[in-house]
C-alpha cells in the first residue's frame, strides 16, 4: 500500500460524503471545541511538568504517572462504552469483553493497592486452549473470583478472560445477574461447564459453593466438601486439565461471626452474614477489610491419559477430586506461612 | 416418500399462508384449513373451514386421504384468552393426532409447530436449552403448560405409530410487526425489569417458513430447536428500535408488573414472555443445523435490525383485493364441476 500524502488525504476527506447529519441546536465555538478535544493532552503535559518540578524539590517521585494514566484509561474506556450504543456483540453466554476490560482496570487497583495480591505460578495457566481452574471459596461476597480473574488478566503474559461459574441463586438477583452475565459468568450447571470448555475457554469453578463463602470466621481456611466431584467428571469428559488454585486472604475481608438464618430464608439468600460491621454500619459494612492476599496457581492435573469412560468411574472421580482438594489445602497452608500477618 | 396430499392447518395466519404458498408448487394436492377466511388467495389450494378443536378435523384427514399434515394451528403469541389457547393447542392437536392414528390412516408425515416458550425461563435454568431439556414434570403455567401437554401427546403418538414420521419444530421468538414482543420493544420508553438485561434469541419469519417447508418436503423425524444464530441483549434490542429502557418494573411479583404494562402501555405480556425478559432463554440449535444441513439466514441481531428497518417483510404478500377469495372459491368449484362432468365419459 502506498501511504497517501497529507494533501491527498485532505482532498479525499473533502470528497467523502458526510455520513453523520450536522448536529442541530447550539454548538460551542470552534476554538473552545478544539480546547475540549485537546484537554486530556494538556492535562497530561501539565501533570508531567508538575511532576518534574516536584521531583526536583523532593528528590523522589511524588506523583505516580502510571497510576494516573490508568485513571485516564478508565475514563476513556467508559466514554468509548457509552459511545458504541447498540453496536456491540455479546457472545452466546452474554459476555461483553470490552465492558469487562473497562472494569478490570478498576479491579486492578484493588488487586495491587488494596489487597496487595501476590500471585505465583501464573505460568501454569495455558496461554490457549481449555482448562478448568478449581479454587477455594471464602469471604461473604465472591471477591476471590474477581481477584482470580484480575490475576490472570493482569499477570499472564497472554491476558485471558476467566469465565467463572456462579450459583444459580445469584442469577435470579436483580443487578447481580446482569453484571455477572455481562462480565462472562455462567450458571454453575454441568451443561454450561461443558459448553464453555468445548469453546476452549478458561473456566473457574468453586466446588465448595456457598458452603465455602458462608462459613464462620472460626472455620477459616478449612475447606468444605468439594461438591460431589462433578467438576472432575466434566473436566474428564471435555479433556480439560484441572488447575488447582489456592487463595489466601479472602477469609479475612468479612470476618463472619454469625448467620441470621430466618432473615436469609425471608430474603431467599443462602445465608445472611453478621460481621463486626454489617449490618450495623449499613452500606459501610459492605466495604471489605484490606487483608493481605496471596494467590497460587498449582501445576495442572492432566486428564488427557485417562480413558474417556473414566468420568463414569465414581471411585476415580472422587480420588481425583480429593487430590485436587489436598493440593489446594496444602497451598493454603504454605501461603499462610509465607504471609507475615493478616494485614501486612 | 415425497408428500403428495398435504393438509396445512391454521393456514389463515401469516405463517401458515406463507408455508402454503411455498408448498403449493411442490406438492400435488394442497389443502388448507382454518376457522377464519384465508388472508390471501391461493389458486392451488383447496380451503376448508374446519376447526381443529372439533373432531371433524380427524374425519377431514381420513376422507381426503392426506399423507402429510402440517399442523400450524398452535397458538403461542395470540390475543385470545387462556381457555381458547389451551383448547386449540391441546385439544386441537389431540384431534389432529386422532386423525393421523391407527393402521387405517394414510398419514405418513406429521409436522407440528411448537415454540421456545415450552422451556419457560428461570434463574436456575442452564444458559442453553437443548431439545431434551423440556421438563415435562416441572410445574408450569399458561402457554408453557399447554405446549408441554401438547408435545407430550405428540411424542406419545410418535412412539406409538412407527409408520408416521413426526417432526416437532420449536420455533424461536419472532418479531414480526404485531407480535407482542415486537410491540413491547417498539415502545418509545420501554419499561424493563429493574436490574435485568437478559439475552434474547430471535427467529426471522422467513427462516421459520423455510424450516417448516424443509421439514415437510424432506424426512426429518424428531424434535428440533430453531432460532437465529447469536444473541442480543434486551437493552440492545431496545436501542436498535430507537427507544430507551426504563428500569421501573420491580423484579419480584411479576404478575403485578404485567398488569401495569397492560393497563398503561397496552401491551399484555404473557407470563412466559415476562420470564424471558427477566431471565432470558436461549436454545441450542445445533441439532437442527446438522439434521437439516441448513442455517437460518438471519441471525438474532439481523432479525431485530430487520424489524427496525421496517423491512421485516410481511411473509405474505399484501392482502388480496376485496372479493378475490370469493372469486377463487367460485373458480375452484367450477373447475371441480367440469372435472366431474368429464369423468363419467372416460
Amino acid at each position: 500500500m502506498i501511504a497517501e500524502t497529507t494533501r491527498e488525504r485532505r482532498r479525499n476527506s473533502q470528497e467523502a460524503e458526510i455520513v453523520a447529519p450536522p448536529r442541530q441546536g447550539f454548538r460551542v465555538p470552534k476554538p473552545i471545541r478544539r480546547l475540549q478535544r485537546n484537554a486530556p493532552m494538556y492535562a497530561i503535559q501539565g501533570i508531567n511538568e508538575l511532576n518534574a518540578r516536584l521531583r526536583g524539590l523532593a528528590g523522589r517521585d511524588v506523583i505516580d504517572l502510571g497510576r494516573l494514566m490508568e485513571v485516564f484509561q478508565f475514563v476513556y474506556q467508559q466514554r468509548e462504552l457509552a459511545k458504541r450504543g447498540a453496536n456491540y456483540v455479546v457472545d452466546d453466554f452474554g459476555f461483553d469483553a470490552q465492558f469487562t476490560e473497562s472494569f478490570l482496570i478498576a479491579f486492578k487497583a484493588l488487586y495491587r493497592d488494596y489487597w496487595r495480591v501476590e500471585t505465583t505460578g501464573v505460568e501454569h495457566v495455558p496461554a490457549t486452549g481449555r482448562a478448568l481452574l478449581v479454587a477455594n471459596h471464602a469471604g461473604v461476597l465472591p471477591w476471590d473470583g474477581t481477584m482470580i480473574k484480575t490475576a490472570v488478566f493482569a499477570e499472564h503474559p497472554r491476558p485471558r478472560h476467566v469465565r467463572a461459574l456462579v450459583a444459580s441463586q445469584f442469577m435470579g438477583m436483580p443487578v447481580m445477574s446482569w453484571f455477572l452475565r455481562r462480565t462472562g459468568q455462567a450458571v454453575g450447571h454441568p451443561d454450561d461447564t461443558r459448553r464453555l470448555l468445548e469453546r476452549d475457554e478458561l473456566v473457574l469453578v468453586f466446588p465448595e459453593g456457598t458452603r465455602g463463602t458462608g462459613k464462620g470466621f472460626r472455620q477459616r481456611y478449612r475447606l468444605r466438601r468439594f461438591g460431589r466431584g462433578g467438576f472432575v467428571a466434566t473436566a474428564i469428559r471435555a479433556g480439560a486439565p484441572i488447575i488447582p488454585v489456592s487463595v489466601v486472604g479472602s477469609e479475612e475481608i468479612y470476618p463472619m461471626v454469625g448467620d441470621l438464618r430466618p432473615v436469609a430464608r425471608l430474603l431467599g439468600l443462602p445465608y445472611f452474614p453478621v460481621t463486626p460491621f454489617w449490618p450495623w454500619l449499613g452500606p459501610l459494612g459492605m466495604i471489605p477489610l484490606p487483608s493481605k492476599w496471596r494467590i497460587q496457581f498449582h501445576p495442572p492435573v492432566s486428564v488427557a491419559d485417562l480413558p474417556p469412560n473414566a468420568a463414569e468411574d465414581q471411585h476415580l472421580v472422587m480420588a481425583l477430586a480429593d487430590e485436587v482438594r489436598d493440593t489446594i489445602q496444602r497451598g493454603i497452608y504454605d501461603n499462610l506461612k509465607l504471609r507475615r500477618g493478616v494485614f501486612l | 416418500m415425497t408428500p403428495r396430499r398435504v393438509l396445512v392447518t391454521g393456514v389463515s395466519n401469516p405463517l401458515g399462508a406463507e408455508v402454503a404458498r411455498r408448498l403449493a408448487p411442490n406438492v400435488e394436492y394442497l389443502f388448507g384449513c382454518d376457522i377464519a377466511d384465508p388472508i390471501s388467495a391461493l389458486e392451488e389450494m383447496d380451503f376448508v373451514h374446519a376447526d381443529t378443536r372439533l373432531s371433524v378435523i380427524g374425519k377431514l384427514i381420513r376422507q381426503l386421504h392426506i399423507d402429510t399434515v402440517v399442523h400450524l394451528a398452535v397458538l403461542v403469541d395470540s390475543p385470545h384468552d387462556d381457555r381458547t389457547i389451551h383448547e386449540t393447542d391441546v385439544i386441537g392437536t389431540m384431534n389432529v393426532l386422532v386423525g393421523c392414528a391407527g393402521p387405517s390412516s394414510s398419514v405418513r408425515r406429521l409436522i407440528v409447530k411448537s415454540s421456545q416458550a415450552i422451556y419457560g425461563a428461570g434463574p436456575r435454568d442452564p444458559s442453553f436449552f437443548a431439545e431434551d431439556m423440556a421438563n415435562f414434570d416441572k410445574p408450569a403455567s399458561g402457554v408453557t403448560r399447554d405446549l408441554l401437554e401438547m408435545e407430550q401427546l405428540v411424542s406419545e403418538f410418535a412412539l406409538r405409530s412407527e409408520r408416521c414420521d413426526v417432526t416437532a419444530l420449536r420455533l424461536g421468538l419472532r418479531v414480526t410487526e404485531g407480535t407482542t414482543l415486537a410491540r413491547y420493544l417498539s415502545l418509545p420508553v420501554v419499561p424493563v425489569f429493574a436490574g435485568f438485561d437478559p439475552r434474547l434469541q430471535l427467529l426471522h419469519e422467513e427462516d421459520a417458513v423455510e424450516v417448516i417447508v424443509r421439514a415437510t418436503l424432506g424426512r426429518h423425524p424428531g424434535v428440533f430447536n430453531v432460532a437465529g444464530d447469536g444473541v442480543l441483549l434486551v437493552s440492545q434490542a431496545i436501542a436498535i428500535m430507537g427507544g430507551s429502557p426504563a428500569p421501573i418494573l420491580p423484579p419480584y411479583g411479576m404478575w403485578f408488573s404485567r398488569l401495569g404494562l397492560r393497563m398503561f402501555a397496552g401491551v399484555g405480556l404473557p407470563a412466559y414472555l415476562a420470564d424471558i425478559l427477566a431471565y432470558g432463554s436461549v436454545m441450542d440449535c445445533s441439532r437442527a443445523v446438522s439434521e437439516f444441513g441448513w442455517r437460518p439466514a438471519y441471525s438474532s441481531r439481523q432479525a431485530m435490525d430487520a424489524l427496525a428497518a421496517g423491512k421485516q417483510v410481511e411473509a405474505v404478500e399484501a392482502p388480496s383485493p376485496p372479493q378475490e377469495y370469493e372469486l377463487q372459491v367460485y373458480l375452484q368449484q367450477r373447475r371441480r364441476r367440469e372435472r366431474q362432468l368429464a369423468a363419467p365419459k372416460n
